[in-house]
């Protein structure tokens, strides 16, 4: 009897001994890559839709690691060439753009996928501070 | 003369079950918020406070606890956002009730997810305004209020909107509603439009200075946005049925425009070719959007001022002119 209350007492401090605390730690997000030539497949002022009515077919970006190059034949929140920054690279809630010799302009950014279609949304105002931007690009094919 | 013979026994009872099944009906429905009155003056000085009054009844039959919702349509020029006050009295309430505006994109109830705002403009409309510079604002009681079944309650409504010193001409409109059932409740088979009241008033003027921004009458043409500057997309429409003009039967118009720069240099741009071209939008208007800077290819250092333009038919012989005249139509750019 007491040998059989020893196994098991043995058995029950292997059951115990051999579990151990797993340290979950959540994924790491990843940073946010928008490398690559974008167009304007939407765009709206202050809610009215711009797309139909405007020819933004000729606009392009292009975003590699840091720097921009820009065709600016439309308003933008910039106009020439510079460095870019995500206020936060993992999850970015805004876009800084640094032109050559100007003062760096921050806007809000949506990275959202419409579709299975990668999307960029900025909101910005270039003209009058009442009138309110919303440019949707996409990747040029 | 023919006895009357009330029923008896079970088929009484069923004619009592009936008739109470029917009163009880009658109080649950018929819920009602109405609008009796709006008293706003027919023209108020640009730079001012513009007092408005709204007088409504609400009329309860059920039970419930919520919160005062009114809403304004004004034009976006005014900012009305940041320069209204609103405050309430009531039947029910003792001295002045304070409300807050609603913050743009909050969730209308019963409303899909779209702000008061958005809801507002979708269900209510623009009450026929013509230049599509116009926005509802939402104002909502600082406390939500329980309120009794068959209960009437008066509620007058003060509003004090800063109105700047832009000249408008403008036809507002009014909502009353409460945070519970919004704007699209048929809670007990009653319609939505039970559960809110609006009004619609005579325009208001707004003296003020500038070129007037005329929501009521149509014209030929109102560049929008009212205010912009040469780096903004501007949309020219142009309205041929408004007035008699040599463009009224026309089967494609264009715009011929001259910019004019802050150093005093003017940049004519006229010409038949699709840069110029307007697009038909039916029913005689038709409408461009321009880039200026890229339209007048300024430089870096260019800026404009001001532009004047006409319309013309496919040759360039016939031109419209404002007021279908031959002067020009005429922008100047600026923000508020």
């Amino acid at each position: 009897m007491k040998r059989l209350i020893k196994i098991n007492c043995a058995l029950l401090l292997g059951i115990l001994f051999s579990c151990k605390v797993e340290h979950a730690s959540p994924p790491n997000e990843a940073v946010k890559n928008i490398s690559g030539s974008w167009t304007i497949t939407d765009a709206t002022r202050n809610g009215t839709d711009l797309t139909s009515g405007f020819n933004f077919s000729q606009f392009r970006i292009v975003f590699s690691d840091s720097t921009y190059t820009i065709d600016s034949l439309v308003p933008f929140v910039v106009s020439h060439n510079g460095k870019w920054a995500f206020n936060d690279p993992q999850y970015p809630f805004s876009i800084i753009f640094t032109q050559t010799d100007s003062p760096s302009v921050s806007t809000p950014f949506l990275f959202p996928v419409v579709n299975g279609v990668r999307n960029i949304v900025l909101t910005f105002s270039p003209g009058c501070p009442s009138n309110t931007y919303q440019y949707t690009l996409q990747k040029a094919n | 003369m023919k006895k009357l013979r009330l029923p008896t026994g079970r088929r009484a009872w069923n004619w009592v079950w009936k008739i109470a099944a029917t009163v009880i009906i009658g109080i649950v429905i018929g819920c009602s918020l109405t609008i009796n009155s709006v008293t706003q003056p027919a023209s108020v000085t640009g730079g001012t406070v513009l007092p408005i009054t709204l007088n409504a009844t609400i009329v309860t039959n059920n039970p419930q606890t919520s919160a005062l919702v009114i809403g304004v349509l004004v034009p976006t020029v005014w900012n009305a956002s940041a320069n209204t006050t609103m405050t309430f009295t009531s039947s029910i309430t003792s001295g002045p009730q304070p409300m807050t505006l609603i913050p743009a994109g909050t969730p209308s109830p019963n409303g899909g997810g779209v702000g008061w705002q958005t809801d507002l403009m979708n269900t209510i409309g623009h009450a026929g305004n013509l230049i599509p510079e116009y926005e509802w604002i939402a104002f909502q009681s600082n406390t939500q209020y329980a309120v009794n079944s068959n209960t009437t309650v008066s509620v007058t409504v003060s509003i004090n909107i800063t109105v700047p010193t832009n000249n408008v001409y403008f036809k507002m409109a009014y909502v009353i509603a409460e945070s519970s059932d919004g704007l699209h409740s048929t809670d007990y088979g009653d319609p939505s439009t039970d559960y809110y009241g609006t009004f619609f008033p005579a325009p208001i003027r707004v003296n003020g200075t500038g070129t007037l921004l005329d929501f009521v009458n149509p014209q030929l043409s109102v560049v929008v946005p009212g205010f912009s500057t040469d780096n903004d997309i501007i949309t020219i429409p142009f309205n041929s049925t408004v007035a008699a003009n040599p463009l009224s039967a026309a089967s494609s118009v264009y715009l011929c425009a001259t910019g004019y720069t802050s150093a005093g240099d003017s940049i004519q741009v006229c010409q038949q070719t699709s840069k110029t071209q307007l697009q038909p939008l039916g029913a005689g208007n038709w409408q461009l959007d321009i880039w200026p800077r890229g339209f007048f290819g300024l430089s870096p250092g260019q800026s404009l001022d001001s532009i004047e333009y006409f319309f013309t038919d496919v040759n360039g012989a016939n031109k419209v002119g404002y007021g279908a005249g031959t002067s020009p139509f005429s922008y100047t750019f600026g923000c508020q």
